[in-house]
């Protein structure tokens, strides 16, 4: 059988538990010893809502009442019954309870009762071991069989011993006896099968129909379920509780497909796709009334089969139950009766057999089993076992607790709460702001039966969906208004129902069932509507934004497929998000859907994910937190109130063992960080990047506020950018203590320009040359980035000025330079006559240093850079072409009484000086450029001694420095004309041969 | 020392509050208090709170130990133990009063906490008069007590001191009269 077993989920504390469905199938509801009810509303996805009813001792108590409701909510049900230690079974109208009816005769505890669903008798087992039925109407007791073990009390009985009546026809009674089950007749109170398996080992515990009435399920004691054909006696299904624990309630799905069941230990388990369900879905229409001639043949064979099969061991089994739990455990509606009783309870007046006939239709089984039951009813069904598609999310109102709580927050967001309350006494909105000061907290009797709300610092928005009198209302309370007139009230057209609606600043929207969206003025003005590709899930508001979600198709396999919207209204309309796909996590619906209180959107689905959108990249979803991991335990949830960017706060309240907060006690706020998902959060490294990411991605609001004219906390956004770019010189230091060099310059790409500055000083300290080199690179290659933008903006007039202070920056390079840059120069000079000691970091230096350059921002290499690389020495280069801004600077420098910065002649320079007529000569047709490559070329194969001659009479030469510059000075004007973009690629170099230089002067 | 005074050591102890106001930080000798944001809890000393409170302008939540399942179990330990046994708070007993008398529409089950506050109390300081009593009676020299919080202390400390300093003078008024009895 394909049943698949569902993990079990903690539900109640330790003890007795029961569970049932209600009528459509939609909750599952258990109660356990801990008081509490709770209703989970949907199987896969548990938001259990609680209800303590009692207190612990009264657990019995509580489950007479919960199975009342369960009997009031179907109509038919006029009967409570309540039945108590003292050996009597009372019986109790619903609806006036002055009349009660009792059954006496048995003379042990009540272990547990079951009544008939043509409310005609009832069963009962009690611990003095009889089974008893009753005639309700005469209160006598029609039949008694002396069939399970004895006990003293029901703390002690082995067996729960539930007994069950076939749905509808009610023509059979199970009696768990012992290891097995006993079917009796109903109208004869004779013996006609038994059920029972090799796999039980434990005395069986509950049995219970499956709502068509063909399988039987049982849970015993050692946590075995096990599923009956009761026609073919065929056990057709049989699984293990997956810690074995007793399993002390059952109840069947009223389609047939699932069963849930508890434990003692207070988890709630499910069954899915038990066979008679699909069975049951797939016949159901096929063939009525055959199907049920069947069944009545079939079961009286069985019947007669069966007789002599009767066990009478019924072994107690140890319950572990708190004693005065126990009382009521016995309470039979609990275990989905009422349910089927309800569909009984219309046809209880036909004789059973039509009444069988009318209803078979719907749970009997396929005609095939029928007549083969011995086949079982999965053997040749054909399944679809593709994807299946998800049951697509209702809409809601985010920050809203479900609609069917008695109590329950409409909203609660960053304004204030609005709650609901909708009970006996009342029906009324309360409304409270955070802020006193926005308004004074209102109350509001809610004649109209709202059900939605949302609340700005401008006015509460309140909607209900239309009845069959009465159309769907919108009301807004405006509060802010400065006349008389503080609310209106806005009619949909017929047939339309308000979905879902939210307030921005001075408007209002409404998204309807009509796939609409209705865009109000917040005084009540109607202004665009707009149609919606899909049917709504949620909206919401901020500022000047509408943020939509919608389905944009059918989800498969438990998933979603939402699409959002995001539309700017106001001056400038536009639509920032096109309906784009919104990500959610697997099998996950959205669960809250907002801005932040900055204006970013923000999203959080079931699985606690909660994301924001990126705006610096594309629009996409990061995810910025999980809830979940916060979380104590697996039923332990966080319900969002509130995201804020600045400071980083996720505000939310803590849901213990649920998914809503109750509106009592008053829940308090708690402030969850955020965090990340990145890789190896645990290493210093991971952190620091994620705090880097983090606040890279909560910053940039800044940017979106600014542009669209808010003005904003400049000093939170320089505060952002300092920290970033601490954390960048923090992850530079790191990698430089990891030797991660290339690491270090990827970093260092990322800071902003002045903090590069700080990396050098810090890759110098620790003596690290090559980096320092490349970043001074980076550096000067970020300040000409600087620089062209803002050239690009600024008057030419201005240009003077930034040059200048280009140029300081320069300065301030090569002062950070200088002391290292001094000492290997010394360890060169002397080391270079005998070239292999010269210290092996430096050439290697320029070298990479050079390739770099050029590999990584110029894609078109210079030969003569590349072929200089192998230099064994740090050669000074002759002064390349420098970038526009760079002459000019330079001359300024040069006409400044600074002239301590200007750049002292090299041994190269020298050299090419005496070598250029030969070079020229060979080559007449060079440029100035090919003459210095070819100079290069021909200087580097010179020997070691040679160059080093040169170099000390450059140094020497002091005096024809100046008239030499000036020529220099007017080569690079020429060749700034000539191939300017080149010289712009040339410039690290060139800085590198000036500061070289400028050391050597020092010196 | 007077309890007026305990009351306003205990002052000092922080709480937190949901304010229902805006307020950027506030710098104080005692150090800074905020930001304030309504709706959001923020800690503060009690002073401020129950101010803050008398004015409605917050919320007080009240402390963890405040809790009825909680007090039970110290009130159990307590009565179980005949050593004094560790309290959530040094202040227990003066914040269950200023809370509660000022704000109990903010404390669950107000009326619950306070008789086992008073519980708690009335078990220790029956403890205290019982173990200064046996001190006295065997006359010891010296005694240890742990986890008492000041308003206990002070509750005995005038009786307790100036009944021993009169047994002193009385017992070495006594001795020498013996001696010249002898």
């Amino acid at each position: 059988m394909p049943c698949e077993r569902k993990p079990m989920r903690y539900g109640h504390s330790e003890g007795h538990t029961d569970v049932c469905f209600d009528d459509e199938g939609k909750c599952v509801v258990t109660c356990g010893s801990d008081g509490d009810v709770r209703i989970w509303e949907s199987l896969d996805d548990d938001d259990p809502k609680s209800i303590n009813v009692g207190e612990k001792v009264y657990s019995v108590a509580l489950k007479v009442i919960s199975a009342w409701l369960k009997m009031v909510e179907n109509e038919g049900a006029n009967f409570g019954i309540l039945f108590s230690s003292d050996f009597i079974v009372k019986i109790v109208e619903v609806v006036d309870s002055s009349q009660q009816k009792t059954l006496r005769g048995h003379d042990a505890p009540i272990l547990s009762v079951a009544l008939d669903p043509s409310d005609e008798f009832l069963a009962s087992s009690s611990c003095d071991g009889s089974v008893a039925v009753w005639s309700i109407e005469s209160q006598t007791q029609v039949a008694q069989w002396q069939i399970l073990q004895k006990s003293s009390d029901v703390s002690n009985a082995k067996s729960l011993c539930r007994l069950a009546w076939q749905p509808r026809s009610g023509k059979l009674l199970a009696v768990p006896v012992d290891l097995t089950i006993q079917l009796y007749d109903r109208n004869t109170w004779t013996h006609v099968s038994t059920l029972s398996d090799d796999l039980i080992s434990q005395v069986v515990n509950v049995v219970v129909w499956s709502p068509c009435g063909k399988f039987l399920a049982a849970g015993t004691v050692g946590g075995n379920l096990l599923v009956w054909d009761v026609e073919a006696k065929l056990c057709i299904e049989r699984q293990k509780h997956e810690k074995g624990f007793t399993v002390c309630g059952m109840a069947w799905h009223p389609s047939g497909g699932r069963i849930a069941y508890t434990d003692t230990e207070g988890c709630l388990g499910l069954l899915e796709g038990v066979p008679s369900s699909s069975s049951t879905v797939q016949s159901t229409k096929v063939s009525p009334k055959e199907t049920h001639d069947y069944d009545d043949l079939f079961d009286e064979d069985d019947d007669r089969g069966l007789d002599e099969g009767m066990s009478d061991s019924r072994s107690p089994v140890k319950k572990p139950i708190m004693e005065e739990d126990d009382d009521d455990d016995d309470l039979m509606p609990a275990t989905g009766r009422p349910r089927n009783r309800g569909s009984f309870l219309d046809d209880d007046d036909n004789s059973q057999d039509p009444s069988c006939v009318k209803l078979d239709g719907v749970p009997e089984e396929d005609g095939s089993s029928a007549i083969l039951p011995a086949v079982g009813p999965a053997v040749s069904r054909p399944v679809y076992e593709g994807p299946m598609p998800t049951q697509p999310q209702r809409a809601f109102q985010p920050g809203s607790t479900p609609v069917h709580l008695m109590h329950r927050f409409m909203v609660w967001n960053s304004v204030g709460i609005v709650r609901g309350y909708n009970d006996d006494q009342d029906n009324a909105i309360d409304v409270e702001f955070h802020d006193t000061a926005i308004h004074h907290a209102m109350h509001l009797t809610n004649t109209l039966g709202h059900t939605m709300a949302d609340l700005s610092q401008e006015a509460v928005l309140l909607a209900c969906e239309g009845t069959e009198e009465l159309a769907s209302k919108i009301q807004c309370l405006h509060f802010s208004c400065w006349d008389t007139h503080k609310d209106w009230i806005v009619d949909l057209p017929k047939g339309e129902d308000v979905r879902t609606l939210c307030l921005g600043q001075g408007w209002a929207a409404v998204a309807t069932s009509a796939l609409m969206v209705r865009l109000f003025s917040v005084g009540g003005v109607q202004k665009e509507i707009f149609s919606l590709p899909g049917a709504v899930v949620c909206m919401a508001g901020h500022g000047e934004q509408l943020l939509i979600v919608y389905h944009r198709g059918t989800g498969f396999d438990g998933d979603q497929a939402l699409g959002i919207q995001l539309l700017q209204l106001g001056h400038k309309r536009r639509q920032v998000i096109h309906g784009e796909p919104l990500p959610l996590s697997r099998k996950s619906y959205l669960a809250w859907m907002g801005f932040t209180a900055e204006g970013t959107p923000c999203c959080i689905d079931s699985e606690g994910v909660v994301r924001m959108l990126n705006r610096t990249l594309g629009n996409m979803w990061t995810p910025v937190c999980n809830t979940r991991d916060s979380c104590k335990s697996k039923s332990d949830h966080y319900w969002v109130v509130g995201v804020h960017e600045n400071p980083q706060q996720l505000r939310c309240i803590p849901c213990k063992g649920a998914r809503y907060p109750p509106t009592l006690p008053r829940p308090a706020v708690a402030v969850l960080p955020f965090n990340l998902p990145y890789c190896q959060t645990t290493t210093e490294k991971g952190q620091m990047e994620e705090q880097y990411w983090r606040s890279v991605l909560f910053q940039n609001h800044y940017g979106f506020l600014s542009s669209s004219g808010y003005e904003i906390d400049s000093e939170g956004q320089s505060r952002a950018e300092k920290e970033q770019q601490e954390l960048l010189m923090k992850m530079f230091a790191l990698s430089c203590k990891l030797e991660r060099e290339f690491r270090c310059v990827e970093l260092a790409e990322i800071m902003t320009h002045s903090v590069v500055t700080l990396a050098i000083r810090y890759a110098s300290r620790s003596r690290r040359m090559a980096l320092a080199q490349r970043l001074s690179e980076l550096a000067l290659e970020k300040a000409s980035q600087i620089q062209e933008e803002e050239q690009e903006e600024e008057e030419p007039a201005y240009q003077r000025l930034i040059c200048s202070s280009f140029e300081e920056m320069k300065l301030l390079l090569n002062f950070v330079f200088q002391e290292y840059l001094i000492n290997i120069f010394k360890l060169q000079v002397s080391g270079a006559g005998k070239s292999s000691s010269s210290p092996a970091g430096q050439p290697r230096t320029t070298n990479v240093l050079d390739s770099m350059t050029m590999s990584n921002r110029k894609p078109a290499p210079l030969g003569s850079t590349s072929k200089q690389g192998k230099a064994p020495v740090l050669k000074p280069l002759a002064p390349k072409p420098k970038s526009k801004v760079q002459c000019v600077a330079q001359i300024q420098m040069f006409s400044s009484p600074a002239g301590s910065h200007t750049l002292p002649k090299t041994g190269f320079q020298l050299w090419l000086e005496e070598n250029r007529k030969s070079i020229l000569a060979d080559n007449p047709d060079f440029e100035e450029m090919d003459v210095i490559k070819e100079g290069m070329g021909r200087f580097r194969t010179l020997s070691a001694e040679e160059r080093l001659n040169w170099t000390e009479r450059a140094k020497g030469d002091s005096d024809p420095k100046k008239r030499k510059r000036e020529d220099e000075e007017g080569q690079v004007d020429e060749q700034t004309e000539s191939d300017e973009g080149r010289t712009k690629k040339k410039k690290p170099l060139d800085t590198s041969a000036k500061l070289s230089a400028f050391a050597f002067n020092k010196e | 020392m007077d309890p007026a005074e305990v009351e306003f050591l205990a002052e000092k102890e922080m709480v937190k509050i949901i304010p229902n106001f805006s307020l950027d930080k506030i710098y104080l000798i005692g150090g800074d208090l905020g930001p304030f944001n309504p709706g959001l809890p923020v800690e503060v000393p009690v002073w401020l709170a129950l101010n803050l409170k008398q004015r409605q302008k917050c919320r007080i939540v009240p402390p963890e130990w405040m809790d009825t399942d909680k007090l039970e179990e110290i009130r159990e330990q307590e009565r179980k133990l005949d050593t004094f046994t560790p309290i959530p708070s040094l202040y227990y007993m003066e914040l269950t009063k200023l809370l509660l008398n000022h704000s109990a529409d903010n404390i669950p089950k107000a009326d619950e906490i306070r008789t086992l506050v008073k519980d708690i109390w009335d078990t220790r300081v029956a403890k205290l008069r019982l173990s200064a009593d046996s001190f006295i009676s065997q006359q010891e020299a010296h005694a240890q007590l742990d986890n008492l919080t000041l308003m206990e202390i002070n509750t005995t400390r005038s009786f307790l001191l100036d009944s021993l300093n009169y047994m002193y003078k009385l017992r070495s008024n006594l001795q020498p009269g013996r001696s010249q009895d002898y």
